[in-house]
């Protein structure tokens, strides 16, 4: 074995060029298929940040206005959702698929002052304690509105951690602001939860109870938005048809003809949430077929170079024979080279690759993109895993092999005779 | 008989047939010193590869040492050939990435001998060319008569039955020559060593005790030259 190793180390060191263009393919086609499935990783992670932020099986309704005359009425109507709308799930056809419902109603332009410290233009928005699970609220210190909220219509208040951060002078301890008073308007509230905002979405709604702001306001049964979760769907097909059940049941409520698509608006988050998923996977086979050919390209040029060596080394391989080389030691010795130096490359072509996705996730990755008054992380983890990127070089070395084979094959079948007179 | 050929035919068949060896009978004993003359495309070049089971015949029967060459597998030619017969080529075929010793270690390598007894019989058999200090040096580095040296120890260090030299001689000056020739004859008389020389040059072909004259691919006449008057140019000079 070790003469073996000898054998190739002197015919490595001997052909430099040669060897570094084998290994220049190999590792060029690892560093960049690591590189791409990273930045795809990175682009995917940042597109798709806010898909954890909601339930996947809510729908949200809210009023619109007709597209179409319908039972005496005329088009262009406005259709206002009540709190009676909230009973059509609960009670009605629908009542056995629906689990959660929340109704909200939210009230603009009003400023909030905490000692020295306030905000201009802060909304307020009534909701019920359901909505910390439909919505996923993340609650940085406190709680979330509770029934006793609701029923007792309490002047408490849930504050994001941006505001929290501010009042706190850049403090993080927001603790200590439970409890505290806060002024919205004129009006006083008890801070008694601080939710953690999307910084992605400037999400700096304050939530207060829906009961309690109603009756400050003295609103009547007017709703904005009914969100509610259900289950039992699995496809788009499925998701498609009880949204349409969902329509039916509120244009049929408001006297709105049953296919009037804009009587309500509805918010499909289940269907957003497949058709991303199917994005998502889209993108990522995509990028496997892209970064699969990049390999190829590496494995093309492995072989190519094998074919090479192969008819370069054919006298050599004569005068092997000459000396009593059977076929087995030449195919022995151009196999084992051809996977020593892909290892070898490989290898290296890994590393590179992994630090390449570092440096990327280093500077790309902590950088942000203003979109829509939006900012959005333009790469998010572009990383790959340990276990793909063995993988990837584990295929390319098989393949190194195989292509080191035929060429090996050849070159051991060839006769001395013609061997020798190869030049 | 350590070589016997009957009847050997061979017929080259590049688009035309081409009938290269056209029935040789020949007889070589252990410990002669043979050479092989003819003009170029005689055959002679054909018949010292059929020799070296280097290439196989169409007709006939080749025994080496009692066994019958014929229709073997490129394995069984390999370990005939690593030990029976040593090469000495034209152009020295040493290997260029490989030191003067690591070239005259490889036959043993292919035996599966040791790295350090390798490495003494080779050394051995460089003391013996005289090329001790040229021993770590590449091919490149050498002149042509060391390089052919080297391909000499290459050739005896598996102690085979015969030495096959294709124009031992052929891309050396006239004094390296001689030294060459007068090496190989050294280690006919001295060591018994079984040798086969191709050539043209009548001068190297007078060395050899008989001169083989192939023809069209027949042998013309087999001369017993034990008295060395073959040469037309002296007995002592290789004429180039």
């Amino acid at each position: 074995m070790q003469d073996l190793f000898t054998e190739i180390w002197e015919s490595v060191r001997r052909n430099k060029l040669r060897t570094c263009l084998t290994g220049l393919a190999v590792a060029w086609g690892i560093f960049m298929l690591i590189v791409l499935l990273g930045a795809g990783n990175g682009l995917l992670n940042a597109f798709l940040n806010d898909s954890g932020d909601f339930a996947s099986n809510t729908m949200m309704v809210g009023g619109g206005f007709t597209s179409k005359p319908y039972d005496g009425l005329k088009q262009g109507r406005r259709i206002a959702l009540t709190d009676h709308d909230a009973d059509l799930l609960k009670t009605g056809p629908l009542a056995d698929r629906v689990d959660l419902v929340s109704r909200s109603v939210s009230r603009s332009g009003y400023t909030m002052t905490y000692g020295r410290r306030y905000f201009n233009n802060v909304t307020l928005n009534g909701t019920f304690p359901g909505d910390i699970e439909m919505n996923r609220v993340k609650m940085d210190a406190g709680r979330f509105i509770n029934d006793k909220d609701i029923t007792e219509r309490r002047k408490v208040i849930i504050i994001t951690h941006l505001h929290a951060k501010n009042f706190l002078a850049g403090g993080t301890d927001y603790d200590k602001l439970l409890g505290q008073k806060v002024k919205v308007g004129n009006l006083s509230f008890t801070v008694v939860g601080v939710r953690h905002g999307r910084e992605n979405e400037d999400d700096r709604d304050l939530y207060v109870p829906y009961t309690t702001i109603k009756s400050i306001f003295g609103l009547n049964d007017e709703v904005d938005e009914i969100t509610f979760s259900f289950h039992g769907l699995t496809t788009e097909v499925e998701s498609d048809a009880f949204e349409n059940e969902v329509r039916t049941t509120f244009n049929a409520a408001h006297r709105a003809a049953p296919d009037d698509r804009r009587a309500v608006w509805i918010w499909n988050r289940f269907k957003q949430n497949l058709q991303m998923n199917k994005g998502r996977s889209i993108l990522l086979t995509a990028l496997w077929i892209i970064g699969l050919f990049t390999l190829v390209s590496g494995i093309v040029g492995v072989s190519n170079i094998m074919l090479i060596t192969v008819k370069e080394r054919t006298h050599e391989f004569g005068i092997r024979k000459a000396l009593g080389a059977r076929p087995g030691n030449i195919l022995k010795l151009i196999v084992t080279e051809s996977v020593l130096i892909t290892a070898f490359f490989g290898y290296i072509g890994m590393l590179l690759g992994m630090i390449a996705c570092q440096i990327l996730d280093m500077t790309v990755g902590q950088s942000k993109m203003e979109i829509f008054g939006q900012s959005i992380k333009m790469l998010d983890n572009p990383t790959v895993g340990l276990g793909t990127a063995i993988g990837a070089t584990v295929v390319l070395i098989v393949a190194g092999t195989i292509a080191g084979i035929f060429p090996a094959m050849q070159a051991a079948k060839v006769k001395p005779i013609e061997a020798l007179r190869a030049e | 008989m350590l070589i016997e050929l009957k009847n050997i035919h061979k017929t080259y068949d590049n688009g035309q047939p081409l009938h290269v060896l056209k029935g040789i009978d020949l007889e070589i004993e252990k410990g002669e010193f043979v050479s092989i003359m003819g003009a170029s495309g005689s055959g002679k070049s054909t018949l010292l590869n059929i020799l070296g089971i280097l290439d196989n015949y169409d007709e006939g029967e080749y025994h080496l040492a009692g066994k019958l060459i014929k229709n073997l597998s490129e394995r069984e030619g390999a370990t005939y050939r690593n030990q029976m017969i040593g090469f000495v080529f034209q152009s020295f075929n040493l290997i260029g990435f490989k030191t003067a010793v690591e070239n005259v270690e490889l036959p043993l390598f292919y035996q599966g001998i040791n790295r350090h007894r390798r490495h003494e019989a080779a050394m051995a058999y460089l003391e013996k060319m005289g090329l001790t200090d040229w021993a770590k040096h590449y091919p490149n580095e050498m002149s042509g008569g060391q390089k052919q040296r080297v391909a000499i120890a290459r050739a005896l260090i598996t102690h085979p039955e015969i030495i096959l030299a294709d124009e031992p001689t052929g891309a050396l000056d006239s004094k390296t020559s001689v030294e060459v020739m007068e090496l190989l004859t050294r280690l006919n008389r001295e060591d018994g060593v079984t040798i086969i020389v191709v050539t043209h040059e009548s001068g190297v072909a007078n060395c050899a005790d008989k001169i083989v004259h192939i023809k069209d691919g027949l042998i013309e006449k087999i001369e017993d030259n034990r008295q060395h008057h073959s040469s037309m140019f002296g007995t002592t000079t290789i004429m180039k």
